[in-house]
């Protein structure tokens, strides 16, 4: 029988099973280098703290034999680690329950070095071959030092490769140093006799590194400052007095509006490619049922969502403009008083963001929130922030409400802001009362330069983030679409035959719309729904919306056109059949300006998202607190859009 | 005198941390050593949190925290 560790040792020797890690302080550029070693896409960004879980891959065959690969969140100190670090420092010290480390690569940042170097003493003390990568070579300049890789390397006693992942700058070099590592454990080496006192670390780091040109330190106390002439600059003005809140303010306001600022042509063309599909399905198959539903159920169902992708890819290609610039840590620093004063923290503001995309991993970006009460906050409000699947939402219903593109676009960034706002005050009366010690915490949040963003790492992670958004959204707004189409085409034996060229069975009959099945669930919801101001059409739409947001998009697109029967009705776009729409049997318009409110506040507030309820659960490892999160804000989304229609009416807006 | 109350970009040597004994190591982790030369860069807006400059890396500290930073 072997014992575990004679087996950890021949494992060690086959280099196919062998496990390399990643690790080193945040934002040094370990996830860039591991996206280099597996052609993977995994989410970089110039802030602290992006990588918040175990990402693991299998080196690229270009690079020789494959070896598995995971990159670990970055770890600032192994002192009171958040959740993050703490996960990162269980693999470094051998304790987590699946990932074991045969080797390390320390990802170390050539402009930093003695903080990090400080850093990779820990990692070296656990006694594994380690193999050091510098990064941010390229930016050595603009802090005035250099860093010579072979030098340091002999100062260390480890092997020291330069690298610059984003181009595959030194991969080659580094693999090889990493194959070839067979060598002495990192036991012996300088590193790892470094202290475990920070004061006496530093300081045999210092005289490691003593003799040479490496030190990145101010020489006396006469030195400038600050030294790093561009994002001194920036700061100047991004962090300024009076300027810094109205530029903040600029750049979000900016970034929500220019979503529908600059989609217009693009969801033109989508729109138009739809709708020629759709007419040319029925010109070819006039009558048919098979064409109707390809035309109305899948061309009109997904094609209404479709229309709003480009506003979608254009919000992931700023967003992550925005993180790449170094802007965000920035953010953070601005709102981290009213935050706090909140009960949340200056690093709530990066989950609160990234929620705009999706609240997934806004979810698991909180990880890096020191304390369990701030943590916990920024989870009950991150279903408040309005993520990407609510954008096709807001977007017809803005347009339905308004027809000029530039006042759309700030209503939705008022809308954007207003989740803001919203959010981060019910996080302080939420606190107050669910949450009542508090203990304070540290802020202590690295500013990280301002880095030119390279286009090609930006496009990359636009098409990765689009390209998951599709795989997620695209299921359920097709198997809705297929499901709605069937329910709103057919009914319980119906005098209304919808197609003439069908023999139906006698229970199930293709119907009118008013006779279908989807009419007949749908009207049992009327009573909750005309307090809303709207039809039980509409609630067909809010209840697919459940699946995912999206889908009420498409919902609407099916409910509202298969009604129509002729020609005419169904080329139209959805918006105009929604300005026509009428309650049955009247020429009452549904869609008024105090229901289409009404529906945008019903879908601000409610919960309507399945996997981000599994999500909390997980984090909080709480099955009541995402109980009580979807409760909660479902039953808001519904009392706040009645009182907002009934107020509205009240004050003479029909 | 403490990092909170010194003036903006002037060097001060770090003479000790006196604060919570958990955050102050974290503090010292980072790099906040006492013999260390330090320099509040700016104050944000609110005039809370600082901008502090240690080691070659800005970081920002709020007036609590860098007021646990006691300098020379
Ligand atoms: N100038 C320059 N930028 C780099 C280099 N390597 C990475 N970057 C950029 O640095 C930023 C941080 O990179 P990441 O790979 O996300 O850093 P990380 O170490 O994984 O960060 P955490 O996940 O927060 O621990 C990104 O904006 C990268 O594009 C480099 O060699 N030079
Ligand atoms: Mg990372």
């Amino acid at each position: 029988m072997t014992t575990p560790v004679e087996a950890a040792e021949s494992e060690e020797a086959d280099p196919k099973t062998r496990t390399v890690c990643l690790v080193g302080m945040p934002n040094s550029g370990k996830t860039t280098l591991m996206n280099a070693l597996t052609g993977g896409h995994f989410h970089t960004a110039n802030y602290p703290g992006v990588t918040v879980s175990l990402l693991q891959g299998r080196s690229r065959k270009e690079w020789g034999p494959p070896m598995t690969l995971v990159d670990l969140p970055g770890v600032h100190s192994a002192v009171n680690p958040s959740p993050e670090e703490e996960l990162s420092c269980e693999v470094i010290e051998s304790r987590h329950s699946s990932v074991r480390a045969d080797r390390f690569v320390l990802v170390v940042d050539a402009t930093q070095l003695e903080r990090h170097l400080k850093f990779a003493g820990f990692v070296a003390r656990q006694g594994k071959p380690i193999v050091v990568a510098l990064t941010m070579m390229d930016l050595l300049p603009r802090v005035g030092a250099q860093v010579d890789a072979a030098g340091l390397s002999r100062k260390l006693g480890v092997p020291v490769v330069a690298v610059d992942a984003r181009h595959g700058e030194g991969v080659p070099e580094l693999v090889s140093a990493l194959q070839d590592a067979a060598g002495p454990p990192a036991g012996s080496s300088a590193l790892a006799t470094l202290g475990e006192q920070p004061a006496e670390a530093y300081r045999q780091v210092r005289t490691l590194l003593g003799d040479s040109d490496t030190l990145v330190q101010p020489e006396g106390l006469a030195v400038l400052v600050e030294r790093d002439s561009l994002t001194a600059r920036v700061d100047r003005i991004a962090m300024h007095r009076y300027l810094g809140f109205p530029i903040f303010l600029a750049v979000l306001i900016g970034l929500f509006a220019s979503i529908f600022w600059f989609a217009t042509p693009f969801m033109d063309a989508v729109d138009a490619a739809f709708a020629v599909s759709g007419d040319f399905v029925t010109g070819v198959f006039p009558d048919s049922m098979v064409a109707a539903f390809v035309a109305e159920g899948l061309i009109g169902g997904v094609g209404a969502v479709a229309v709003f992708l480009p506003q979608i890819i254009i919000l992931f290609f700023l967003m992550t403009l925005l993180e790449d610039s170094g802007y965000l840590a920035r953010g953070a620093t601005l709102v981290d008083r009213p935050l706090s004063a909140l009960g949340l923290h200056g690093r709530s503001f990066v989950p609160m963001l990234s929620g705009f995309a999706c609240a997934i991993p806004a979810v698991f970006a909180s990880r890096s929130i020191p304390t369990l009460r701030e943590r916990l906050l920024t989870i009950w409000i991150i279903p408040l922030m309005s993520c990407s699947a609510r954008l096709p939402v807001y977007a017809l219903l803005l347009a339905a409400l308004m027809s000029d593109v530039f006042r759309q676009g700030l209503a939705l960034a008022a809308i954007y802001i207003a989740s803001l706002l919203i959010g981060s005050m019910s996080a302080g009366v939420i606190g107050r009362f669910a949450f009542p010690d508090r203990a304070p915490s540290l802020l202590a949040m690295e500013l990280p330069v301002y880095r030119i963003p390279r286009w090609k790492v930006i496009l990359r992670m636009t098409w990765s983030r689009s390209s998951s958004y599709l795989r997620k959204a695209g299921m359920p707004i097709v198997v809705v679409a297929i499901v709605l189409w069937l329910l709103s085409s057919f009914g319980l034996g119906s005098a209304q035959p919808r197609f003439a060229d069908t023999t139906a069975a006698p229970l199930v009959v293709p119907a009118e719309m008013d006779y279908s099945l989807a009419a007949q669930l749908g009207q049992a919801t009327e009573p909750v729904l005309t307090p809303m101001g709207v039809d039980w059409r509409v609630g067909v739409g809010l209840i697919s919306a459940f699946a995912a947001r999206e889908v009420f998009v498409s919902a609407m697109a099916i409910v509202f056109h298969v009604e129509g029967e002729d020609e005419a009705v169904q080329s139209e776009g959805l918006l105009e059949t929604m300005r026509t729409a009428t309650f049955a049997g009247t020429d009452e318009p549904i869609f008024t300006p105090a229901s289409i409110i009404g529906l945008i506040v019903f879908f601000f507030f409610s919960l309507q998202c399945i996997s981000t309820v599994a999500v909390v659960r997980k984090e909080t490892n709480s099955w009541r607190f995402a109980a009580v999160q979807l409760l909660f804000y479902t039953g808001l989304g519904y009392g706040a859009a009645v009182a907002t229609v009934q107020g509205l009416r009240w004050f003479g807006v029909a | 005198m403490t990092l909170s109350n010194v003036a903006v970009a002037e060097w001060h040597r770090i003479h000790r941390l006196e604060g919570p004994d958990t955050e102050c190591n974290r503090l010292q982790d980072l790099g906040f050593t006492p013999g260390e030369p330090v320099a509040v860069v700016r104050a944000t807006p609110l005039g809370d949190p600082l901008v502090v400059v240690v080691r070659g890396t800005q970081l920002a500290l709020r007036k609590r925290e860098a007021s646990w930073i006691v300098v020379e």
